[in-house]
């Protein structure tokens, strides 16, 4: 196993990757830029190293800054986290050359199911069903128009070096698709540097299921079933169960078999999931795309597997086999996981950045909290919004609901907007409840969604509380209208005097 | 002590009056007596009998973030006797509404004219910030009276995108 292993991210991957090398005895080294140097990954490593700015093309994509920090302290390996440069051949290309471990696969497989085009092409090689779409990229918005008029409406433009939903876009007539089209180009050339889009029919009523697949140095390729990730909102997803409400093992077989297959046509090495659209009706599933690398949801499929991931993916890169083979996998119980985004829910999930004033997160049976953030972190402009992911699990999907929503009560965040209000009402939602999912689901949500108002007591309460402290804090009447400032002791006490006097007026 | 607070865009009158352990207040005809403590600051701890209400405050946008039983409120308290606190409570109250940008970002595109009828909800200027494009809305229906950005623009938060009237 390695000694000594550089982290090569922030936030909460990098804290759970931290967490993983600690369990197995191995050196954490962080990586982080100069807004980061207070920040939680940085804190809880045995080392870290300064990589750059504030702007994460200067620091965690900058590839030379990260392989010196790596070599500078004598690591053995880079775990790349997801994100940032976790799919980026080059960069795996480069720690391999400077005499590295990369922690994940082959810059060949990566490459190939990188692109979206190139891994259509191994799905219909592996015998497994695709959407109809384009095979190559659109050279124009001529092609694009004239291949949707092909498939028909409603269509999906999909940037070709795409993931996480970015340079993603729905469009359901063909007067939409100009503006779709420039609109995806331009945030897939500053996402992905690379503006190259593809064209897809669009399924309706699609669930968007997904199968972590896992595979060795020695030939082993498996599968742990299945992640349900069909609430979405731009195309990203917020929350994540296994097993999927569905629920149907032998499902879950021909998903794993199929997810398999393609693992083993790329020689796959490590962590990786397998993207699906499920149709609802048919239960047909059709491959969307594959992710080379640990998926931000990885923790649903620990807690109902009892596997740890991380300690895989780390034996797995240092040559070892797999710890476990297909048939010693269980799934037990269900989990969910919510990713707390500094995002307001109310104003379609508008980044809201800031410092987070007070944290308290919740605890208790079957939670599992992974989070970026301490009391008093600022959350950035320059990286993703995603603060922490809350995950549950129970023995059935209902009790699992039951403990979110007691965990969601417990968890406070003050200071930032985020996406635990939200959270809270899709716990109570009946569709949620009966699993009712496909990724129109929070389309519908907030359609239907009725703002519970809250009883006037709590609102007095609110107002009570907020004056309170507001007297606690505030300088008596006598000195406002003037800047000075009461120095010695004399002026002290008559402040003091005056705020005693005014707060019983 | 006489304060106003707004809480949900609705203004209330209170008297609130800390003594000790207990709190009493008034707003509107409705009345409260609660035992107070505060297990560290900006905690307040309510006991109205044997009910435990647990409220946690923190400054947010030169007012307060009030949680309480997993809800979050915004409270911005206006005490009468400062003139500061006045003049915010007027902001308030005009017939002229600032679409403000929420956080630093670049404007990409503006997506209509000053002068222009709008809808509540109509896009008037998209802004990218952490990546993401973002149309911001009007809050309601009106008259543009003022685009003052464009295209290119950075912006801090707060800063005024357009002003609806």
């Amino acid at each position: 196993m390695f000694r000594k292993v550089l982290i090569a991210n922030r936030g909460e991957i990098a804290v759970r990757l931290i967490r993983g090398c600690h369990e197995l005895g191995i050196t954490a080294v962080a990586i982080y830029s100069e807004a980061d140097a207070e920040s939680l990954h940085v804190r809880v490593a045995d080392e870290a190293v300064c990589v750059g700015p504030a702007a994460s093309t200067q620091s965690y994509l900058n590839i030379e800054a990260i392989i010196n920090a790596a070599k500078s302290i004598a690591a053995e390996a880079i775990h790349p986290g997801y994100g940032f440069l976790a799919e980026n051949a080059d960069f795996a290309r480069a720690v391999t050359a400077a005499g590295l471990k990369f922690i994940g696969p082959s810059a060949e497989a990566m490459e190939l199911m990188g692109s979206k085009t190139s891994a259509r092409r191994v799905a219909v090689e592996s015998g497994v069903p695709i959407v109809p779409g384009t095979v190559d990229a659109l050279n124009s918005f001529e092609e694009a128009r004239k291949t949707a008029e092909e498939f028909g409406y409603p269509v999906m433009l999909k940037a070709a070096a795409g993931g996480g939903g970015k340079g993603m876009r729905l469009v359901t007539s063909s007067d939409e698709l100009r503006s779709a089209f420039e609109t995806a180009q331009t945030e897939a050339g500053a996402a992905f540097g690379d503006s190259a889009l593809y064209l897809e029919k669009a399924i309706e009523r699609p669930r968007h299921i997904e199968i972590q697949v896992f595979g060795d140095k020695h030939g082993n390729v498996v599968h742990l079933g299945e992640r349900e990730c069909s609430i979405q909102r731009r195309h990203q997803k917020v929350i994540e169960e296994c097993p999927s409400p569905i629920n149907d093992p032998e499902l879950r077989r021909r998903m794993g078999e199929a997810a398999v297959k393609i693992g083993q046509t790329v020689n796959y090495t490590g962590a990786g999931t397998v993207e699906f659209l499920l149709s609802d009706a048919t239960h047909e599933f059709y491959f969307l795309e594959m992710n080379t690398r640990l998926q931000v949801e990885h923790p649903v499929t620990e807690l109902v597997t009892g596997l740890d991931l991380v300690r895989e993916q780390f034996r797995v890169a240092a040559g070892e086999r797999l710890s476990f083979t297909q048939d010693d996998v269980r799934w037990v119980g269900h989990a969910i996981e919510c990713r707390i985004y500094a995002e307001d829910p109310s104003n379609n999930f508008f980044p809201s950045p800031g410092t987070i004033t007070y944290l308290r997160e919740p605890a208790g049976p079957g939670i599992r909290v992974d989070s970026g953030v301490a009391n008093l972190s600022e959350v950035s402009i320059h990286y993703d919004p995603m603060i922490a992911k809350l995950a549950v699990w129970a023995r059935t999907r209902d009790e699992a609901i039951e403990r979110l929503r007691r965990a969601l009560d417990e968890y406070q965040v003050s200071g930032i907007t985020t996406t635990l209000p939200f959270f809270r009402e899709v716990a109570l939602d009946e569709e949620f409840v009966a699993g009712k999912l496909d990724t129109g689901f929070i389309a519908r949500f907030n359609e239907r969604r009725k703002v519970i108002e809250p009883p006037q007591e709590q609102l007095d309460l609110a107002m009570i509380a907020a004056a309170i402290d507001y007297s606690r804090h505030q300088q008596p009447v006598f000195v406002q209208g003037g800047n000075q400032i009461a120095d010695g002791r004399w002026k002290m006490a008559g402040r003091q005097a005056g705020l005693r006097t005014w707060r019983k007026s | 002590m006489k304060l106003k607070a707004v809480i949900d865009d609705r203004e209330e009158e209170l008297t609130v009056q800390v003594d000790g352990g207990r709190v009493t207040a008034e707003i509107g005809d409705r009345v409260y007596d609660l035992e107070l403590r505060e297990p560290e600051p900006g905690s307040y701890l309510f006991f109205r009998d044997a009910e435990v209400l647990q409220c946690r405050v923190d400054k947010a946008d030169g007012g307060f973030e009030v949680n309480l039983r997993g809800r979050k409120y915004a409270v911005t308290i206006i005490d009468p006797k400062r003139l500061r606190g006045g003049q915010d409570a007027d902001r308030h109250h005009h017939g002229l509404t600032e679409i403000t940008a929420p956080m630093p970002g670049k404007v990409v595109r503006v997506l209509i004219e000053a002068g222009a009828s709008i809808e509540k909800g109509s896009g008037i200027v998209v802004v990218e910030a952490m990546k993401m494009q973002n149309k911001m809305k009007s809050p309601r229906a009106g008259v543009v009276a003022a685009i003052t950005v464009k295209p290119g623009d950075t912006v801090n938060a707060g800063d005024v995108l357009a002003v609806v009237e």
